[in-house]
């Protein structure tokens, strides 16, 4: 009886491997940050035509950075086959986004604060591309349990995990993690001390988040039994922590009703 | 006195005046910088692959070091169209049409995907 409740847990990869599903998605993703980035600039009451070119910037860069600040020299491959063929990912995107940004409002000459108006639909992006993920890629490590998301033995050789055994869903817990933080941006958009809060926050509990969904995502360790993601937001977190120290070092701004439109 | 009022003094939605002026009206489609020059960069590097091998990759002219240089000149051209602000909404639109490229065209894991689905 245990055994048959187990075994209803398990659930298979509907679209293992399929580049059009994970691509739709993330399409669907950027369509759907783009049009809450708009929605949110004219919440906030911001007409400035700079925004624009600086979302660009941030897109543009994220994309690239995703390619090219994976690049790993010891692998002695060139930078241009890398770019072709080599590792993807989410965190050297978002540093490349970071990057476009600085760029955009420098060439622009814009000089308030972004953060808060990219940060909730950063989080909205990936929730949804993170479906695509979640329906295509290994999911993760095993469950040791009955349950998880179960390979065939054909998406197993592909996709190079076991077949047959539960897997942890990590793309599962990572949308739950970018929807419930959309929801508490949502919630406190207009009441943290000062411009720019909200994107730290955001960022810092990813890193955060990510640092422990990695040791059950499945990626290559590269040292004591962490990941490369690992030992960069290992790095990272110390200076973010510093941020969020100043984020709550002051009291949160009283809700404000009917501001908002 | 704004010091009477701290619902005033805690505002989140700033001021008119306090936003910079705006440097030019808005001119261009975005939209339609996004459509031409996504639809550019996949005619290019589609237009140049001969073929997928999974196991030998993209048989293309833009090899090597060849393969950045539209990117390159793509972006900048983007990038000034961007900030020039009579251009700013079609520079702005272009970069996300290079942004959209890059990810869903072979992007985040998506090569690595391709290659599995062949052999699936």
């Amino acid at each position: 009886m245990r055994g048959h409740c187990y075994t209803l847990l398990m659930i298979g990869l509907p679209f293992a491997g399929d580049g059009l599903v994970h691509a739709s998605l993330l399409g669907l993703g950027i369509l759907a940050a783009l049009l809450f980035y708009a929605y949110e600039k004219r919440r906030r009451g911001l007409s400035d035509p700079r925004l624009w070119p600086i979302a660009g910037f941030a897109l543009a860069f994220g994309a690239i950075g995703s390619r090219l600040l994976t690049w790993d020299v010891s692998r002695q491959v060139s930078l241009a086959d890398w770019w072709g063929n080599g590792d993807r990912s989410i965190l050297a995107g978002l540093v490349g986004a970071w990057l476009g940004v600085h760029l955009g409002k420098r060439l622009t000459g814009y000089r308030e604060s972004t953060g808060d108006l990219l940060a909730p639909a950063v989080a909205l992006a990936l929730a949804i591309g993170r479906v695509g993920c979640l329906l295509t890629e290994l999911p993760g490590t095993p469950t040791g349990g009955g349950w998880g998301i179960s390979l065939t033995p054909g998406q197993a050789a592909v996709l190079g995990g076991p077949a047959g055994v539960g897997l942890h869903p990590s793309f599962a817990y990572e949308i739950v993690f970018h929807v419930a933080a959309l929801a508490l941006m949502w919630r406190y958009r207009d009441r943290l001390p000062r411009p720019g809060d909200l994107f730290i926050c955001y960022v810092t509990s990813y890193a955060l988040f990510r640092f422990g969904v990695e040791f059950v995502r499945g990626n290559e360790v590269l040292w004591l039994g962490m990941s490369r993601p690992q030992w960069f937001l290992l790095a990272v977190l110390p200076l973010l922590f510093r941020r969020m120290l100043r984020v709550f070092g002051e009291p949160l701004r009283p809700e404000l009703k009917g501001t908002a439109a | 006195m704004s010091e009477d009022n701290p619902e005033e003094a805690w505002s989140p939605l700033p001021p008119p005046h306090d936003e910079e002026p705006s440097p030019k009206p808005k001119r261009g489609s975005m939209v339609l910088g996004i459509l031409l020059g996504a639809t550019a960069l996949y005619a290019l590097y589609f237009g140049t692959t001969a073929g997928i091998a999974p196991d030998e990759g993209y048989k293309t002219d833009l090899a090597g070091p060849a393969a950045l240089i539209p990117i390159g000149a793509y972006l900048a051209v983007a990038g000034a169209l961007a900030i020039w602000p009579r251009t700013s909404r079609w520079g702005a639109g272009l970069l996300f049409g290079l942004g959209i490229f890059i990810l869903l065209g072979g992007g985040i894991c998506v090569m690595a995907l391709s290659q599995m689905s062949s052999r699936i």
